[in-house]
């Protein structure tokens, strides 16, 4: 066991734990730090991974943003003060059969799969070519995602501004 | 990649540009001439015909835009994409009339200039859902439209219903688009390519995962049929349609399904389908059984919508019930897996645009006299309200399915390509099914002409703008109900679509 | 060299909490949380797919996912706070004028 199992193992523990933390503490407050570090464990698999960018960008828009706006909506609909911030659980067992099976037929698929493995290295670095696929092939998608951000920024604006 | 490569592209999709500009043009004018906000019905119209005339230009065009080096595709522009796209700019204009004349969008009107602009970015969405061939782009539209209809679903919002319903509609939504996702990533993992036209060849390569890649493809119907509210994804359609606002809901229910029918049908026709006989029957590739598949949903779907709409007291909550039906009868035309049993549902399309939009309106119209849904204040409304009463009426009929109104012309396409299949039970299931759909439609019509009025039940006194635009829908669903060639030769035109 | 079986499997996990998350919780925002882990799953798939089959589009595709999760945030919450103000709760079990 090298260096690098041994921090795929460690990211992999905290990704797990602290998802399994996300979905089953009650307090509210608990789940929001935790997926932080869900965030965070993931952010190191994708250094593992090779995608250096995508980790820094994982931090970013994901601890940065997402994570924070998550925690602003908690404190704008909880009334911390005096009330309890604790949440309940709603039809667990129907949903926990079903998530059963999901994940049984998840786990036998994947182990049963000859997954097509290419071992070529990545460039130290993927910004290059990922700039160049974002502003030659994937154009497109590029401009479309600017008038989906205008669109989310004005709806979101929209609707929770006060009359 | 050359320039000339980029404006040769950009030639193709005139019609998004063309909606993006008006987006942009929107926000702008709401913004500097906030004053004047009441003019910006006028100018989205506008914007919807401009986009509509290039639209209707790319009816005999062919092309691919975006491809890129090893010949793939972003979108795919043929006659096909055309005709659900004029589907998509007929009901934004009918979305804009709806809107004006509905006295539930009054307490909206400060915010005109979001609601237009979140419609121009929908109507992008959809059109990018109908002609994209590539399962990246495809994933985006569809949450193009979704955050756009989420935020327009709870747009009173002041109203307890309409937020609830825009909650509920997010959280469905946000689930089956994740599911959707995993999908996507499962299949590009498989065949390391998002690609609609390579998947067709890879697919058939990576055959000894096939367990892997049905699974996937489960997945990715899971967004599809939230888009189309096929079961078992229904379960928001009657909580949204219901607490939105009615205009949202009308045009929820055609435009989205819409689009969700052309990005269903192009999937499964440009990624599975590899030839197809002199009779027009398609032959698929074996990974992945879709006829079996969509016989069951559809039978699912159309015996749940018609039989929830029977116990229904709220007639918006009946409508949506009975366009899951409509979402069922669609699916048994895909699931002929042939050019008749494509027809058929262009054909039905282009009916089920009129003759539902045209019930949404009279409850639209009904509502701002009465401030009601509910079915027990229809009573007697067939005498206080003649006009409305008898367009009621005539679209009700209509979507019953029954001569001699287009509705009729619709059902019988779909039931002639199920009958040319050999499909004859799916097909005696489907006329069971309009048979029990007869019974609800027919119990709001007891309801208006049967039932006594109440006291002082108001008059009707419609505007010539709104006599208008009603008439603009209940004649062309008795016309094309008569002398209906028009329709089935412009989707005979339109099936040709680009991936064989 | 991890074999990708592990990182599926992991991502797999993720997956699965997230969709017992939105299935199971009754507060609106927790729902979110795991709407937000189901597209992190998902994102980490493409990364693993990337990293092994040597081709960087997968990367790529992270990169879009994460606007829009990004854009569905922030409308989500925004939604959430303009029931909240309507209703006082966040509880989905609460959120019942219309028949689930």
């Amino acid at each position: 066991m090298n260096i690098y199992d041994l921090i795929f193992y460690l990211f992999a523990t905290i990704t797990v734990l602290s998802a399994l933390a996300v979905v089953s503490t009650k307090n509210i407050i608990y789940s929001a730090y935790n997926l932080m570090l869900t965030f965070f464990g993931v952010a190191g698999l994708y250094v593992l991974l090779g995608a250096d960018f995508l980790a820094i960008v994982q931090l970013i828009v994901y601890v940065g943003g997402i994570l924070i706006l998550i925690l602003f909506g908690v404190m704008l609909t909880n009334k911390v003060n005096g009330m309890p911030i604790h949440t309940e659980v709603t039809n667990i067992i129907p949903a926990s059969i079903t998530i059963g099976l999901f994940a049984g037929i998840v786990l036998a698929f994947f182990m049963n799969t000859n997954w097509k493995s290419v071992t070529t290295e990545f460039p130290a670095t993927t910004i290059q070519s990922l700039g160049k696929l974002l502003m030659n092939e994937y154009i497109l998608i590029f401009e479309l995602l600017g008038v989906l951000l205008l669109i989310a920024l004005i709806g979101a604006a929209s609707i929770a501004r006060k009359q | 990649m050359s320039i000339e490569y980029f404006l040769n592209s950009l030639y193709l999709i005139k019609p998004e540009i063309a909606v993006t500009i008006f987006l942009v043009l929107i926000v702008l004018l709401d913004l500097f001439f906030s004053k004047k906000n009441h003019l910006l019905p006028f100018f989205a119209f506008l914007g919807l015909l401009i986009t509509g005339y290039f639209v209707i230009e790319q009816f005999d065009i062919k092309g691919l835009a975006f491809v890129t080096n090893d010949s793939r595709a972003m979108v795919t522009v043929d006659s096909f994409a055309a005709f659900f796209k004029t589907i998509v700019v007929i009901t934004s204009l009918y979305f804009v009339l709806l809107t004006v004349n509905s006295k539930e969008m009054d307490e909206t009107h400060d915010r005109r200039g979001e609601y237009y602009t979140l419609m121009m970015g929908m109507v992008l969405g959809m059109f990018f859902m109908i002609s994209g061939s590539d399962l990246i782009l495809l994933y985006l539209s569809v949450e193009l439209v979704s955050l756009s209809s989420y935020v327009m679903a709870g747009f009173a919002k002041t109203s307890e219903r309409s937020s609830e319903a825009s909650l509920k509609y997010l959280i469905y939504g946000a689930l089956s688009s994740g599911l959707m996702l995993f999908g996507i990533s499962l299949v590009y993992g498989l065949t390391a390519s998002t690609n609609l036209y390579e998947l067709n060849a890879l697919i058939v390569v990576s055959q000894a995962n096939s367990f892997v890649l049905m699974f996937a493809l489960l997945l990715i119907f899971a967004g599809i049929g939230y888009k189309i509210s096929a079961v078992p994804f229904h379960f928001w359609t009657p909580d949204v349609y219901e607490g939105a606002p009615t205009p949202v809901t009308a045009y929820l229910s055609v435009a989205s399904k819409a689009a969700g029918f052309a990005l269903l049908i192009r999937f499964i026709k440009v990624s599975f389908v590899f030839d197809k006989d002199t009779l027009g029957f398609w032959s698929s590739n074996p990974v992945f059984n879709w006829q079996d598949f969509l016989i069951v949903i559809s039978v699912a779907t159309m015996t749940l919508g018609n039989f929830a709409a029977l116990w229904q007291k709220n007639v918006k909550r009946m409508l949506a019930y009975s366009s899951i039906a409509h979402a069922g009868y669609l699916l048994t035309g895909l699931a002929v897996l042939s050019d008749t049993g494509l027809i058929a549902i262009l054909v039905y399309f282009a009916i089920y645009l009129m003759m539902n939009i045209g019930a949404f309106l009279i409850v639209i119209l009904i509502k701002n006299k009465t401030g009601s849904e509910e079915l027990d204040n229809y009573d007697g409304l067939g005498f206080s309200m003649p006009f409305l009463g008898v367009s009621f009426t005539i679209f009700l009929i209509s979507l019953t399915g029954l001569p001699p109104t287009a509705g009729f012309i619709g059902k019988l396409y779909l039931f002639m390509a199920l009958v040319d299949a050999k499909m004859i039970v799916l097909a005696v299931i489907a006329l069971l099914n309009s048979v029990v759909s007869l019974y609800y439609y027919i119990r709001i019509l007891k309801h208006m002409f049967l039932a006594k009025p109440k006291e002082n039940s108001p008059k009707e006194e419609l505007s010539l703008q709104q006599i208008l635009i009603v008439l603009s829908l209940v004649i062309p669903v008795i016309f094309f109900g008569l002398y209906f060639s028009p329709i089935v030769e412009l989707a005979k035109n339109s099936i040709l679509m680009l991936g064989f | 060299m991890i074999p990708i079986e592990y990182y599926l499997i992991l991502s797999a996990f993720m997956f699965i909490m997230g969709v017992i998350g939105v299935l199971t919780r009754k507060n609106a925002i927790i729902v979110f949380m795991s709407i937000e882990l189901m597209l992190n799953s998902a994102n980490l798939t493409f990364v693993t797919f990337s990293s092994y089959l040597g081709n960087v589009t997968g990367q790529l595709f992270v990169f879009f996912v994460m606007t829009v999760a990004a854009a569905e945030a922030a409308v989500g919450l925004a939604i959430i706070i303009a029931l909240f103000r309507n209703k006082q709760t966040v509880s989905i079990d609460e959120i019942n004028i219309l028949k689930w």
